[in-house]
């Protein structure tokens, strides 16, 4: 009987510490989070302005809209969009950064330049993407896969660093050949960097696609912010940018999930 | 492959100090002369007109007489840098009060944790419009913006500086009261100054950005506007000019901060 009263204690002690540990992590954030939502609407609620909305307006302005061909047209557009040069700039960054990366030699020859190239503020150079691309879609792709593809080659180059020299000696003795290498060695040694790159690829890809399509205004979740600007039409802009945080958590919480699987199995 | 180095592969070998009798640099050098070459023998073959592309010696000579107009320098150039350095200067104050409060309260702490690390994957320009709508074109939602692009790197590193003070510095400071305000100024900002000043570095690069985005996206004043209507006015040498202005900019106050916040680092020496 003491056996299993000490088991209960213990499975019931177990059972509040995780409360606790959901109380202490989970709570708080919630609460800023309703926090924020009842300020705004006390605020917009206080205001009583015509232009100022509530959370809940916003909200349901943004599933009217959804129900417009036009804007779900715009939607379908960027997530196309996004999704393409986001595959692009990883795939690409990946590839390069790995070639360059096993040799230190050209990693320190050509990272200066790629350092520098990416602190510039790229958005100035997409007037060049419009005037070789024209105001379609290529253009609007290629900028954000440039604004993806820098960011994703430099994690790639220092994860190159992240090869163990010993596992190097050992693919020696073991004479592998250079296909080999990359395969059982390097790669697997990169994922973590990999997986890391991947992630912070994705919100930059997506930043440089939404700045371009409020730029070139002619379609686009960046053309529907804008556009509302014009019409003074705030639920709406907030709406959309509900819409722009889903489209951007949605895949960082499973690309940082991956991240953590590719730590867990090839991380150091 | 020398007699030396056979039978050990080319990555094992240390590496070497020239390749085809070439050091590093200068083949930092070639690779950007390379690249240049490209743009030169674009600009020049029939494929593309002046309407396109411009050779580079235009896009200098361009930039030289934009630097010497009056107009330019006032309302693109000087607005821009005002708007930046007011941007870096909000972010930074406010990132490291953030950064404070949270390594004070707990509560504080895990209550902006989740935000913080997703914060980056969120495209902050998107409250570009709402500030525009609230606050109309002009100074205010420009630097709103870019403090707020900007602000989050300035928490994170600070945060991470706070978090890095030894154990033994925190002790001693206990057994000498020192609390409040005292604690911060003599424990914890130069603990973590050096991360600080990274985190700084971020935000200058982020404010810098953020100011040249948002005027290229909707303003009336600024470098940002200033390239952005030269193109819509098909001035594409002019367009050149600028971008080159602000290439130039960037690339020299990013060095120039560098080099003066590497002085901050004492875990240097």
């Amino acid at each position: 009987m003491s056996v299993s009263n000490l088991g209960s204690g213990r499975a019931g002690r177990r059972h509040i510490m995780s409360a606790r540990m959901l109380a202490n992590t989970v709570l708080p954030p919630v609460a800023l989070a309703v926090l924020v939502i009842a300020a705004w609407w006390v605020a917009a609620d206080a205001a009583h302005s015509t232009v100022f909305p509530a959370p809940l307006e916003s909200i349901t302005s943004l599933f009217d809209n959804l129900r417009l061909t036009e804007f779900d047209s715009s939607v379908i557009a960027t997530l196309e969009l996004l999704a393409e040069s986001y595959l692009a700039a990883v795939v690409v960054g990946a590839i390069i950064g790995v070639l360059i990366g096993i040799s230190k030699f050209w990693t320190d020859a050509v990272s200066p330049i790629i350092y520098a190239a990416n602190s510039l503020p790229k958005i100035v150079l997409f007037p060049v993407f419009l005037i070789f691309l024209g105001i379609g879609e290529p253009s609007r792709v290629a900028f954000a896969f440039v604004s993806g593809v820098m960011p994703m080659l430099l994690i790639v180059l220092e994860g190159a660093a992240a090869v163990k020299l010993v596992h190097l000696k050992l693919a020696a003795s073991l004479n592998m050949s250079y296909p080999a290498l990359i395969r059982k060695i390097v790669l697997p040694s990169m994922v973590p960097s990999l997986a890391t790159g991947a992630r912070l690829t994705f919100g930059l890809t997506f930043v440089g696609l939404l700045v371009v399509e409020m730029f070139a205004g002619t379609g686009g979740l960046g053309y529907e912010l804008l556009h509302n600007v014009t019409l003074v039409r705030l639920q709406d802009i907030l709406g959309d940018v509900v819409l722009i945080v889903v489209i951007s958590l949605v895949p960082t919480f499973f690309l940082r999930w991956l991240e953590g699987r590719a730590r867990a199995r090839f991380g150091a | 492959m020398s007699a030396r180095g056979r039978g050990i592969p080319r990555y094992l070998r240390p590496m070497p100090k020239r390749v085809l009798g070439l050091p590093k640099i200068v083949w930092t050098i070639v690779v950007l002369i390379v690249l240049l070459g490209i743009v030169e023998g674009v600009a020049h073959s029939p494929a593309v007109t002046r309407f396109e592309l411009v050779p580079i010696e235009t896009m200098v000579r361009q930039a030289i007489s934009l630097l010497g107009n009056g107009s330019f320098l006032k309302d693109a150039l000087l607005h821009s840098s005002l708007m930046i350095l007011v941007s870096f200067a909000l972010a930074s104050v406010v990132g490291i009060l953030i950064a404070l409060v949270m390594h004070a309260f707990g509560v504080v702490r895990r209550a902006l944790n989740p935000f913080l690390s997703v914060y980056y994957s969120v495209p902050t320009f998107a409250l570009y419009p709402i500030v525009v709508v609230i606050f109309g074109t002009g100074a205010v939602p420009i630097v709103i913006t870019a403090s707020a692009f900007a602000v989050i790197s300035v928490t994170v590193k600070g945060l991470e500086g706070f978090d890095s003070v030894p154990v033994v510095i925190d002790k001693l400071g206990r057994s000498l009261e020192l609390t409040g305000m005292k604690r911060v100024r003599t424990i914890l900002l130069p603990a973590a100054l050096p991360d600080v000043a990274a985190g700084l570095k971020l935000a200058f690069g982020y404010s810098i950005i953020a100011v040249l985005a948002t005027e290229f996206i909707l303003a009336t004043q600024g470098l940002g506007w200033y390239i952005s209507n030269e193109y819509d006015e098909f001035q594409i040498a002019g367009m050149y000019g600028a971008i080159l202005i602000v290439a130039a900019l960037a690339l020299l106050a990013n060095a120039g901060l560098g080099a003066v916040l590497r002085r901050f680092d004492w875990r240097r020496w």
